[in-house]
């Protein structure tokens, strides 16, 4: 009987030790990729007769898509400001001293449930030495207009799925295309949704310095971006997947797609994107040959991702 | 006397599925039973060669037949179908490889020296373990009876094969006592690249293997006993030439309890129940190709918890065993890409995506004495099958609306009648019977298939493979020998099977595409087999078999791997001292070969095989020398299962010497 519970005891120790780990899947998703779902404080400005607090998703401002929560506090009432004109604009100044902007929301829209001022950006560049952002934020509250210009940091994205490209469609007009979600893809099916915007072109003379004329931006509104995602690392050969769905524009102004990754790794999503004619704004289709060993090649229009 | 009618019983069932008859006959009966029996047991060797691996003994079963990627773990296949559609079990407990591509079949987790003896069902008749629709193999261990007279018992076996220098080193002994029996068993071969018939090496296709076996019985009372037994197999670089990796490690843990319950009076005559656990590890890759741009790992990992509990029962004419059968099985496997170094692991994906299965069913068999001469034999099943996918989010990709559970009703039923008139021997039956798609068939994503080179995703709400057939033998037996006919004819309703998806893009390094699992509306299996023996004079035997098969899809396409008409005959000649045995076996030409799934024709081949063996005794141990010759005319030769058309091996001396003490 003692040889039996000496054998049963062996046994356990042989089965409970594993050669090879295996891969705990859920925690190696999340340190390639960090979803960040909490919106938080990234500066407060106090000024005379306001203090603005400006939130972000991390409390970070970073290159790419951002959607911005303002809150608004009149410091004299201590009172929040509800509904009224609220602007935003910014401005960045490169090393040469040039000023411009980026897509962004002028006009901010007032959430009546959660009490704050929405809007978004699409910062093109980090801040640097030599880069610098600010914002111009205009509140009208009774017909008087106050005007503050923070200084404000941009962050590098290190979540290429929030990556972002900017170009020069074959109409001359000057656009960008921005991944909103998802922050953290899984091998799955993901919803894909980006933001796609053009910079107006000026008509008039530049006004006073910060003339919104100059650096306005618009959503780009009923175009398709055609999308064929496909792993670009020569060992891949090319690979693709299944089932991917065109991005089409919603209500929100977003455009909705779907996108299959099949394996976790390096990602390039190619695009073309068309206008509401079919006509090529950008972008060109890429092989669909699976060619091992050889580098996958890119389109014209592509946004590379890592997960 | 009851003791010996216990040790008798405890022999009988441990040993074979044959013991119905057995138990409530007199003992004078039950003696010359265990003769027979203990004749079959020493069957784990073949006329030709005594020390065989365990596929080289089942490729000698005329139903059985072998899909090859190498020199080691040959996937067999049952009535012409793959594993899938069979049930292998190890003394009726369930083990499930953990390779995706198949080069763990079970089989490849014993060795032929803790074996006793192989039980192969054809069709619905192996139901009886499991859902089916080839049939079962059941890989029956050894097991020694209490009380011997001669206590201690053991064999040691050694062989040296010229062709691949393997060297082979097999051991096994066993204590037989009043109130305790132990046995234990332990082997190692190692094998190099072996040659072709052109005297070219083929490249990794060395292996190395290491199998122990534990068992010790007690007996708890006069009429029942408790068992415990443990296999542990491990096998390390192992080469498949036919497929872009190889084998690093596997090992298998293979454990069981059983209680077991004897009952002298009433028709319950046994009641057997066991209590297993089983992990296996399997570890392939490909860091072994250097010509490799990028390489992969694909470790594998299936746990298996099971419980099996049968009665026999007896009455008069009538003979049942029911069994209840139980299992949850997990199955993970994964594929890890990375450039060169695998630390810069930079692409991952789970290939079995944490699969459960978990079976639950009720399964009979029956016999009954209809005349001295004539024998119905019926039963049937009912499994419920439960699939859970951990990460459903794989299939999802390609089946968007893919269940992450799915849960499947599988009766099956069969019947059979034998009739035995003077010298001739006539059967017929059918069978019934649902099968649910294995885990890659259901849950397999990029499952890469060297075969024909494709990707294969699997679709979690394929539906119930469903499985009639009829089967046929007529025998005519003589005193100086015997012809036997068989035949069995598959009707399989939403055949599973490969079809190219259009929408796949292929992700393994060496494939051209990509195949998701679909159901054929149905295909038809046609096997049939011919054996004689025949004594030519007193110590001269011939035996003969020949076996054709045929299988069509829904378009009348042929199946793949359906094996082209095929011989084997035999003479063996035993001179004093001496035993001598040639054969000569083969394939003729690939016909029905199928190019939509792969395949392409494969030329006939013929091996002549002869061999020689003496037998002496060293301080009065029995033992015997053997030296033979396998493919003796150096043919150069693959057959139709081979994959990737790798040439088998060329001339083989090999030589084994094995003593009994």
């Amino acid at each position: 009987m003692k040889l039996i519970q000496f054998t049963v005891f062996v046994l356990f120790v042989v089965v409970t030790s594993c050669t090879l780990d295996k891969t705990d899947y859920e925690a190696e998703l999340v340190t390639e990729t960090t979803e960040y779902i909490e919106y938080e404080e990234v500066t407060a400005i106090v000024s005379e007769n306001y203090t603005i607090r400006i939130e972000a998703l991390n409390g970070t401002l970073y290159k790419g898509y951002n959607e911005i929560h303002l809150k608004i506090n009149n410091s004299q009432t201590n009172e929040s400001l509800d509904n009224s004109e609220v602007t935003f604009l910014p401005i960045i100044t490169d090393a040469n001293g040039n000023k411009s902007s980026c897509p962004h929301a002028y006009n901010l829209v007032y959430n009546d449930n959660e009490g704050y001022y929405t809007g978004y950006a699409v910062f093109t560049s980090e801040s640097d030495s030599t880069v610098h952002w600010e914002i111009y934020i205009d509140i009208t509250d009774n017909g008087e207009v106050t005007t503050v210009n923070p200084a404000i940091t941009i962050a590098e994205q290190n979540n290429l799925n929030l990556n972002m490209t900017a170009f020069t469609g074959n109409d001359g007009e000057h656009y960008f295309i921005a991944l909103v979600a998802p922050q953290s893809p899984s091998v799955s099916q993901n919803d894909l949704l980006a933001g796609i915007y053009k910079y107006n072109k000026p008509t008039s003379n530049a006004g006073t310095f910060p003339d919104a004329s100059q650096y306005s931006y618009s959503v780009v509104k009923n175009h398709t971006l055609l999308l064929d995602p496909r792993m670009p690392e020569p060992s891949m050969g090319n690979h693709s997947s299944p089932n991917n769905q065109d991005l089409t524009q919603e209500s929100d102004g977003l455009y909705y797609g779907v996108v299959n990754y099949t394996m976790t790794g390096n990602w390039t999503l190619n695009f073309i994107l068309k206008n509401e004619n079919d006509d090529i704004i950008k972008g060109t289709e890429v092989s669909t040959e699976f060619t091992p060993g050889i580098e996958g090649e890119k389109g014209e229009l592509h946004i590379d991702i890592l997960f | 006397m009851k003791g010996i009618t216990v040790l008798i019983l405890l022999f009988g069932t441990f040993v074979s599925a044959q013991n119905l008859q057995m138990q409530q006959d007199s003992v004078d009966v039950q003696l010359d039973e265990i003769v027979i029996i203990a004749a079959k047991k020493k069957k784990i060797e073949t006329e030709m060669k005594m020390a065989v691996s365990v596929d080289e003994f089942l490729a000698s079963s005329d139903n059985i037949s072998f899909i090859k990627r190498g020199a080691y773990a040959w996937e067999p296949l049952l009535n012409n179908m793959s594993t899938e559609r069979s049930i292998i079990t190890i003394d009726g407990m369930h083990v499930f490889g953990a390779c995706t591509d198949k080069m763990d079949p079970v089989t490849s987790y014993v060795e032929s020296n803790n074996l006793a003896e192989i039980d192969i069902q054809s069709g619905q008749a192996g139901g009886l373990n499991g859902a089916t629709v080839a049939g079962s193999i059941d890989l029956k261990r050894k097991s020694t009876s209490f009380g011997l007279s001669k206590k201690w018992n053991a064999a040691y076996q050694t062989g040296f094969e010229f062709n691949n220098n393997q060297f082979f080193n097999l051991g096994n002994a066993s204590y037989s006592g009043e109130k305790l029996v132990a046995e234990g068993s332990i082997s190692y071969r190692k094998a190099e690249n072996y040659s072709d018939g052109n005297n070219d090496e083929v490249n990794h296709s060395q292996y190395d293997k290491f199998n122990t076996s534990l068992g010790l019985a007690y007996k708890t009372s006069d009429l029942s006993a408790l068992r415990v037994d443990a296999i542990f197999d491990k096998a390390k670089d192992v080469g498949f030439p036919a497929l872009p990796m190889d084998l690093s490690l596997s090992r298998a843990l293979i454990t069981s309890v059983a209680y077991k319950q004897f009952f002298e009076n009433g028709i319950v005559k046994v009641w057997d129940t066991k209590l297993y656990f089983n992990a296996v590890e399997h570890y392939m890759d490909d860091t072994t190709r250097p010509e490799n741009l990028v390489h992969m790992d694909m470790p594998g990992w299936s746990t298996t918890y099971g419980m099996v509990s049968k009665i026999n029962l007896k009455k008069e004419k009538f003979a049942s065993e029911i069994q209840l059968n139980a299992y949850d099985n997990l199955s993970i496997a994964e594929m890890r890409m990375y450039p060169q170094d695998r630390s810069e692991r930079t692409m991952f994906a789970f290939s079995w995506p944490w699969v459960t299965t978990q079976y639950a069913g009720l399964s009979t068999s029956n016999t009954y004495d209809i005349s001295e001469k004539s024998q119905l034999n019926f039963g049937g099943a009912l499994g419920v099958n439960y699939n859970y996918s951990k990460y459903v989010e794989f299939n999802r990709i390609f089946h968007p609306s893919a269940s992450q559970e799915k849960t499947r009703f599988l009766p099956s039923l069969h019947a059979g009648y034998n009739l035995d008139i003077n010298q001739f021997n006539l059967s017929v039956g059918g069978g019934y019977g649902h099968r649910a798609p294995s885990v890659s068939e259901g849950y397999g994503y990029y499952i890469y298939n060297s075969f024909d080179r494709y990707d294969y995703i699997g679709n979690p709400d394929l539906k119930n493979e469903v499985s009639y057939e009829v089967n046929a033998s007529a025998g005519y037996k003589t005193k100086k020998g015997g012809i036997l006919a068989k035949a069995n004819y598959f009707y399989i309703q939403d055949y599973i099977i490969g079809r190219i998806l259009s929408a796949g893009s292929p992700m393994n390094y060496q494939s051209v595409g990509v195949k998701g699992y679909t159901s054929l509306d149905n295909a038809t299996l046609f096997n049939f087999s011919l054996n004689g023996k025949y004594t030519v004079l007193k110590d001269l035997h011939w035996k003969g078999t020949l076996t054709y098969a045929r299988g069509l899809d829904d378009n009348k396409n042929n199946l793949p791997f359906i094996r082209p008409l095929s011989y084997q005959t035999s003479l063996h000649y035993a001179y004093q001292k001496f035993g001598f045995s040639t054969s000569l076996n083969g394939d003729y030409k690939q016909i029905n070969y199928s190019p939509e799934y792969g395949e392409d024709q494969t030329p006939s081949y013929t091996n002549w095989n002869a061999s020689a063996n003496y037998t002496f005794y060293i301080d009065g141990y029995k033992t015997v020398f053997q030296v033979g010759a396998e493919n003796i005319l150096n043919e150069y030769y693959s057959t139709y299962a081979d994959w990737g058309n790798i040439p088998r091996m060329g001339r083989n001396i090999f030589t084994s010497l094995k003593i009994n003490f």
